[in-house]
């Protein structure tokens, strides 16, 4: 592996450089499942059945929580690869731990959330409505999920392993990642909850 | 402990914190839908781009290039996949 | 005994018994052989746990011709059984089954394998690569597809095939009307494969973007490259839609929801629209590899460069992105209203122009050319005039109106396989014969390939061209008989005789595949069609590491530039290369995927819990992995060089 000294650690081998540049265009692609997921609720939005509409099931408070959380979770992450860039690697394992606890409570607020469906009577089969919202939430939650473990894991490699062009670049990938799942959850505020509740 | 902090990074969080302010006003106002969807579309793509540039560095490298090129690809397939299917869904369908 | 209860055949026949002993046998067959020749360990390093993107795109054409005999098999079976009006060679049940699966395998199975195998083995010799960019995730998405492939094809002897169509249409696909497990089998082997297929666009476009050889800049990569990287890019933002469209049809088969029902919401036209956006992008997804394919064999064999380099890359950007504009052409008698059939009608013909601009280009590439009819250069000659029959009949059925006479009926089936079989089948066999020395270092015996030529072209031109006719006479398409006094049965025995020749020919295919593998000279250098693009450049059949020196480019045609041009293409000396490791975890995680498909299919949820950790223990594994790939030394090549006769030429 020739390592270019002059780039930052996640950019200096020919090969960080591709694994960037592939998770771009893997978020391209998220970009369009996303999308489909976004194209699908708004055909359904007013397809509710005998079941309740969003209006009558969102909940402003848990919704805040949930955008707030992320949104700083989102700024923590940014610091976290701040702070790698300058060699910082404990300020760095604590902000990726913040994150990550952040993350973890959006994602305790957003059970909650789910449960005050199933009591209200909107679950998977209660109309296509309420299916479509809760696929969407539930694959913008199951990515999160899967990146409290993946964030986990780098987090015990650099622990191990400390700041390698390896682990930075994973880091930063991951931080891409995150990144985009924020702004995924931005457009579900907006589109899902926002204009519901309007 | 300040180098931790760098004032764009903080000055983004910030922003980014008023645009869902300023997104939530339609839901504490009482407002027209298209006046609300205005608001809601403009400061949903502000925060993407925000995201995108300060948080996300997708111009730092020298494939800014594709990586602006894919995703605008995608954000244009994206909406035209939105809308086309309204439209052939919804607005259009008899 | 209630468990086991859940894998028999719904809808059994003695054709269906004597498979299940046919694969049994076959099974059997491959281990005691591999075992008897002790193969196991080579087929094992070498084969199995390969990284190398040339075994890999070699792995996936077999496998595509593999599915192309399953899906030829079917199709045979369909123009039997409508040769004769009442035939009751097969009933409806299993004529659904059968158009259904012979739809699935050979677009999903065989056309995509077929393209993608192409593209593994030419495209990084093609930019002067070593290999693609993540070697390792390329084995995984071999893998996964040939996962999703296997698990499809059990489909017919385990449960019961789909029986929907490869449209897979609902409410027919829902619980109600398909009551098998068919349509989970659909559902899952097309999610797994897909996964691998998106992972290969990824691969392809970084690839592309930032491994070409010193010198080749964009607009000097050669034609096949250019459109791998087009098709990639549809492939990046078309197949997250078939994901979420799957798992929203899995949730309402099995899980309840209303999605695509009738009641409660539901839409059912809802899976149509979606199906659509991703399988419209998917037609182009097809059909440009094959017009880079053609561009470069019609270069080749008329002997001077291609025509319009800068229009045939402009037009395929701009298919690239009407082919996400028009969708809806495929449903116009669902009852939106006439403003949205004319938009999605106008943005249909518009890609007639850009397409017609490369039909103009390949008949200039050819004019004033010293033509040399070989196999591939004549499925490319065949492909002009009969692609653009099919294509012409495109632009009637994009004709909003007039699609109400033709929609689904065999009119509609005549077009798309009068634009998939010259355009992609003939593709690909010419890319095969043309590629086939590169791959194995001796060519295919072109008089035999010539018999095959025919065949297939005459057979195809009996078995479709009266369909178009019972088409506008009114026989639909998927009805599994006729009455004698609709009139249809004479030109469906035409059909048959055509499909009867399509057969022979790929018949005639495979026996030249032996023939040349017994009889054909191994020392036809490694430059056998006087060719013009950089994959030539190497041995046959290529080394692992490809280029012993990274070749340096100037144009989109380095070769011709060095054989004619004295273009210095290898200006260094040789040094060690960097190569990837091989690695056994694609192929155990792709065969968790296979039980987590199967488990799911059945409702098996042990079985689904089980190879779910299985799959994020593997991706765990991989996380901690450290593999920094080896190298080759600079001795060892020259060693190799010298073997082919003279180090980097």
């Amino acid at each position: 592996m020739k390592i270019d000294h002059t780039q930052p650690l996640e950019y200096s081998t020919e090969q960080n450089q591709l694994n960037i540049l592939g998770f771009w265009i893997f978020l391209g692609a998220e970009i369009m499942l996303f999308a489909t997921l976004f194209a699908s609720y708004f055909i359904y939005e007013n397809r509710v059945g005998n079941g309740p509409s969003g209006g009558e099931i969102f909940e402003i408070t848990p919704v805040l929580i949930e955008t707030f959380v992320l949104l700083t979770s989102s700024f923590t992450i940014g610091l976290a690869i701040n702070a790698m860039r300058l060699k910082r690697t404990k300020a760095m394992l604590v902000f990726l731990g913040i994150t990550l606890l952040l993350g973890l409570g959006f994602l305790s607020v957003e059970i909650y959330e789910f449960m005050h469906y199933y009591h209200v009577g909107a679950t998977l089969q209660t109309s296509a409505f309420t299916a479509i919202l809760l696929t969407t939430l539930g694959t913008h939650g199951a990515h999160v999920t899967l990146g409290l473990f993946w964030g986990l894991f780098i987090m015990i490699q650099i622990k191990r392993r400390g700041l390698t062009p390896a682990t930075a670049n994973k880091s930063f990938i991951f931080s891409l990642y995150w990144h985009f799942l924020d702004v995924v959850w931005i457009f579900i505020f907006s589109f899902i909850y926002l204009k519901g509740m309007m | 402990m300040k180098e931790l902090f760098p004032i764009k990074q903080v000055n983004g969080f910030v922003f980014s914190l008023l645009l869902t302010i300023v997104a939530l006003s339609v839901y504490f106002f009482d407002m027209s839908f298209q006046l609300g969807m205005t608001i809601l579309l403009v400061t949903a793509f502000i925060q993407a781009g925000v995201q995108l540039i300060i948080f996300m560095h997708a111009g730092e490298s020298e494939d800014k290039g594709t990586i602006y090129t894919s995703t605008i690809y995608g954000v244009v397939i994206a909406l035209f996949t939105v809308f086309g299917s309204l439209l052939a869904m919804v607005w259009g369908y008899m | 005994m209630e468990f086991f209860e859940r894998f028999a055949v719904p809808h059994p026949s003695p054709l269906i018994y004597a498979s299940m002993v046919a694969i049994g046998l076959v099974i059997i067959a491959i281990i005691a052989g591999v075992s008897y020749f002790k193969k196991w360990g080579y087929l094992w390093n070498e084969w199995l746990t390969t990284t190398d993107h040339k075994r890999i795109g070699i792995m996936y054409i077999i496998s595509a011709l593999l599915m192309l005999f399953r899906g030829g098999a079917d199709a045979v079976m369909m123009r039997l059984q409508t040769s004769v009006p009442d035939n009751t060679f097969l009933d409806a049940q299993h004529y659904n089954e059968v158009f259904t699966t012979h739809g699935v395998v050979m677009i999903f199975f065989m056309a995509m394998a077929f393209v993608i195998g192409l593209m593994n083995f030419v495209v990084p010799l093609q930019i002067g690569a070593r290999d693609v960019a993540f070697p390792r995730l390329n084995a995984i998405s071999f893998w996964l597809y040939f996962a999703g492939a296997m698990l499809f094809n059990i489909s017919f002897v385990i449960g019961g095939s789909p029986d929907a169509g490869w449209t897979n249409y609902y409410p027919l696909a829902s619980n109600d009307f398909s009551t098998s497990v068919g349509v989970n089998y659909y559902n899952w082997a097309l999610q797994i494969s897909g996964i691998g297929t998106l992972m290969t666009g990824i691969n392809f476009i970084a690839t592309i973007i930032k491994m070409r050889a010193p010198g080749m800049t964009l607009m000097k990569m050669p034609m096949f490259t250019w459109s791998a990287l087009i098709t990639n890019a549809i492939i990046v933002f078309a197949f997250p839609v078939l994901t979420i469209a799957i798992i929203m049809g899995t949730l309402d088969r099995q899980f309840g929801t209303h999605f695509f029902a009738s009641t409660n919401g539901g839409m059912d036209m809802m899976w149509a629209n979606l199906f659509w956006v991703w399988g419209h992008p998917e037609v182009y997804i097809l059909i440009l590899p094959a017009f880079g394919i053609y561009s470069e064999i019609i270069a080749t064999f008329s002997q001077r460069n291609l025509y319009g380099y800068k229009s045939m890359v402009g037009s395929m950007v701009i298919i690239s992105l009407l082919s996400f504009l028009v969708w809806v052409h495929h449903f116009f008698t669902m009852g939106q209203d006439a403003l949205t059939n004319s938009i999605f009608s106008i943005t249909t013909m518009a890609i007639a122009v850009p397409t017609g601009i490369k039909i103009f280009n390949w008949l200039l590439t050819m004019w004033k050319g010293k033509i040399h009819f070989t196999v591939p250069m004549l499925y490319s000659v065949a492909f002009i005039p009969l692609f653009t029959i099919g294509g012409v009949t495109g632009v009637m059925l994009g004709v909003a109106s007039a699609d109400y006479q033709y929609h689904n009926t065999m009119f509609l089936v005549a077009h798309f396989h009068n634009t998939i079989i010259p355009g992609v089948v003939f593709a690909m066999l010419a890319g095969l014969t043309y590629w086939w020395p590169k791959m194995f270092g001796f060519m295919l015996n072109e008089k035999i390939g010539k018999w095959a030529f025919w065949f297939l072209t005459i057979g195809f031109c009996f078995s479709f061209f009266p369909m178009y006719i019972t088409g506008l006479d009114g026989q639909a398409r998927r009805m599994f008989t006729y009455s004698e006094a609709t009139g249809f049965g004479p030109l469906n025995m035409l059909s048959f005789f055509g499909a009867g020749l399509m057969a022979i020919g790929f018949v005639i295919i495979v026996y030249n595949i032996y023939y040349s593998f017994r009889y054909s000279p191994r020392n036809v250098g490694d430059d056998p069609w006087n060719a013009r693009s950089l994959e030539w450049a190497t041995h046959n059949p290529v080394p692992e590491y490809n280029f012993a020196v990274l070749p340096q480019v100037e144009s989109s045609e380095a070769f011709w530039d060095y054989k004619k041009k004295g273009h210095k293409l290898f200006p260094d000396s040789i040094k060690k290369i960097h190569m990837p490791n091989n690695s056994g975890l694609p192929i155990i995680m792709s065969g968790l995927f296979f039980i987590f498909g199967f488990s799911f299919v059945f409702y098996i949820w042990a079985g689904v819990i089980i190879s779910a950790i299985g799959i994020f223990a593997c991706m765990a594994y991989r996380s901690f992995e450290k593999d920094d790939g080896r190298y080759i030394s600079a001795e060892e090549i020259k060693e190799t060089e010298d073997k082919f006769g003279g180090a980097g030429q």
